[in-house]
């Protein structure tokens, strides 16, 4: 029976084509949008991670409550003995020390007099370790202006700074450029540094007068000998796990955290941030809310789909019930029939959606023409992100829409009499 | 028996004080212009309706006690069906057509093939079993539909106005087919029909108008 449905479904176009063309529609737009979706979202949670919170993090109590100031007076000291004690406790965890900090940057003339000045806001990594992952982490290389000689530091004493700062202060490569600011015990410092490189993230945030520089650099500038503002760690699988980071921040602040020690470290995690949890939390719920659209949608329109099928299909339904056919025998066919559809839908809107989510994910779309003035750290180009959950959420719509809506639309046989349907075959 | 059909408040009743007997092997019609009954009675015994007063009963069967899944039982199994407008499927072959019949018991595959080929050959198309009805003629169509109340060797064929939709040759052809079926295997056959080539074939009519029976007669020029 099952070959004879089959041979119906492939022999009949009106029974195949429109439910399987309106299934591979709406399996293709579940299968690409949903991996655009979790790329996006997986992004933004990946941009805040690698430029700011990182998966987990580690600062001084004090400064942990005072984070928005950026209080390097309050910054983490002895970390090499840290870090050896949280690399022996946390194995899965590598570390990257960072410094933030605000400023004032001097461009000076060819006689050495102030010609321009501006705000900015540096953060110090390590660029200069050959086994430091913070260039790729911060995607530095791809950020370099292609528009000069721009290239990564090489040695102390070279800076970085946002192509937005380059262009409104006329800085070019191998300019010297002064900061001005304040060491972590509060006394005024100021150093020169050599412009190596102008960088664009494309994030009106990160790009808006950035300083980057090697953090020993920073740690000379601010007397922050073996210290650091933040310690930021990241699983070294690569993704975030939520249950794993609430469980090593848990067993952290319960070994080093100490209440009557504000200088103490505490840990924070990605998703204490509010706005990362919902990032995370919608990069997580994004395939189920468009399997549930979907579903919605798809049902409604392949139950009318079935119900003009079914009413042209009358004749051979009473046909069948003539030749001794049961009704639900019927019925079960016509979910038969569905789920042949619904698979075969299935696999060809998963492959279309592959396909467009292959090129998303390797070329995605560009808005960084619309971002100048974003003030939230979001990527400016959206890439999908092709999980293994992208090779079978369509499936789900795909299926169960078909299914849900032949079951409806087949109801009709038994809400006929079995004589009523036998005299559609005169009409 | 009786049977009403409810329009709007009321009812339509379409057959009153029907009382009738067919016996196994007969070749009989009911006879009579439209909406006197013919298929209203050719449901009830084909197990498709149900009386409102009164029983049928079919084969040993009463049809008013018998649910769905019992009525399909009985049609899949003693009963074959032919049609005004033969009622193929037509993204199927004829062999599938007569085939699905069979599809429905538990027969194997050689089994069905070699049931479907007898079937075709009873009525003269096995040749024709790979094609698609559309590209046949009606009165081919209306063989193979004949093939297909008959492959599983019913007791009894209901046929309604099965050569309304053919000229006159090809219309005798098909009555003298199902004729000779019914002397070979004594399948019962029983019309519905106006068509007076149809009657010339028939043992037995019996004639209605508005419900009622009005003649039960047999055709003497066929027994003489």
């Amino acid at each position: 029976m099952l070959k004879f449905i089959i041979k119906g479904i492939l022999r009949d176009k009106n029974r195949s084509v429109l439910p399987v063309m309106v299934v591979s529609i709406g399996v293709f737009l579940t299968v690409a949008l949903s991996a655009w979706m979790r790329g996006i979202f997986g992004d933004m949670t990946d941009l805040n991670a690698n430029f700011d919170s990182g998966h987990v993090k580690v600062m001084t109590c004090a400064y942990n409550e005072n984070k928005s100031q950026i209080p390097n007076d309050l910054a983490l000291l002895g970390v090499e003995e840290f870090q050896k004690q949280f690399e022996a406790d946390y194995p899965e965890i590598e570390w990257a020390h960072r410094i933030n900090f605000g400023g004032l940057l001097d461009v000076p003339d060819e006689n050495g007099e102030t010609r321009a000045q501006g705000t900015m806001v540096g953060k110090a990594v390590d660029l200069l370790s050959p086994d430091s992952k913070e260039i790729d982490r911060m995607n530095l290389r791809k950020a370099l202006s292609a528009k000069n000689a721009s290239r990564l530091p090489q040695k102390q004493g070279e800076v970085l700074i946002s192509q937005d700062f380059a262009d409104r202060f006329g800085v070019k490569i191998g300019d010297d450029v002064t900061l001005f600011g304040s060491t972590m015990y509060g006394s005024m410092m100021f150093s020169n540094y050599t412009v190596c490189g102008t960088i664009k993230f494309g994030n009106a945030v990160l790009d808006r007068g950035a300083l980057i520089l090697d953090i020993r650099d920073a740690r000379m500038a601010m007397d922050m000998e073996d210290a650091t503002g933040e310690m930021l760690g990241f699983f070294k699988e690569g993704e975030y796990e939520d249950v794993q980071a609430k469980a090593i921040q848990a067993s952290f602040n319960a070994k080093y955290t100490q209440a009557d020690d504000e200088y103490s470290p505490t840990m924070v995690i990605l998703t204490d941030d509010s706005t990362i949890g919902m990032y995370l939390q919608m990069a997580n719920s994004i395939g189920g809310i468009m399997v549930f659209v979907l579903i919605l949608i798809l049902s409604v329109v392949l139950w009318n789909t079935g119900l003009l099928g079914t009413i042209r299909r009358y004749s051979e339904f009473g046909v069948r019930l003539a030749l001794g056919e049961r009704k639900v025998h019927i019925y079960k066919s016509l979910l038969g029939e569905a789920v042949v559809i619904g698979i075969i839908g299935s696999v060809l809107g998963t492959a279309m959606g592959l396909w467009l989510a292959y090129y998303l994910q390797e070329t995605g779309i560009d808005f960084s023409a619309l971002m100048n003035n974003v003030t939230m750290m979001i990527p400016s180009v959206y890439k999908a992100k092709i999980t293994p959950e992208t090779f079978y959420i369509g499936f789900i719509p795909g299926l169960f829409a078909v299914v849900l809506g032949n079951a409806l639309a087949g109801r009709a046989i038994f809400k006929r009499q079995t004589s009523q349907l036998f005299r559609e075959l005169e009409v | 028996m009786e049977k009403q059909f409810p329009v709007g408040k009321s009812f339509f009743t379409a057959l009153r004080d029907v009382n009738l007997d067919f016996g196994e092997g007969e070749f009989a019609g009911l006879v009579g212009p439209s909406g006197s009954g013919k298929t209203t009675l050719l449901n009830i015994i084909g197990s498709l309706d149900q009386p409102t007063k009164g029983d049928a009963e079919v084969m040993g069967k009463s049809i008013s006690e018998l649910n769905h899944k019992q009525a399909a039982q009985l049609r899949n199994e003693h009963i074959g069906f032919i049609f005004q407008t033969y009622n193929l499927l037509p993204v199927y072959t004829v062999f599938e057509n007569v085939e699905f019949s069979l599809l429905l018991q538990n027969h194997t595959a050689a089994e069905r093939k070699k049931a479907v080929m007898e079937a075709l050959d009873w009525v003269g198309i096995a040749d024709k079993a790979k094609l698609k009805p559309s590209t046949l003629s009606g009165g081919e169509c209306q063989r193979i539909a004949i093939a297909r109340a008959m492959v599983k060797k019913p007791k009894l064929v209901l046929a309604d106005e099965p050569t309304a939709n053919l000229d006159s040759k090809n219309s005798h052809h098909i009555l003298q087919t199902m004729k000779k079926l019914n002397e070979e295997l004594k399948t019962t056959f029983l019309f519905a029909t106006h068509d007076e080539k149809v009657m010339g074939y028939l043992d037995r009519i019996v004639k209605l108008e508005d419900g009622r029976v009005v003649e039960d007669l047999v055709n003497e020029k066929l027994k003489m």
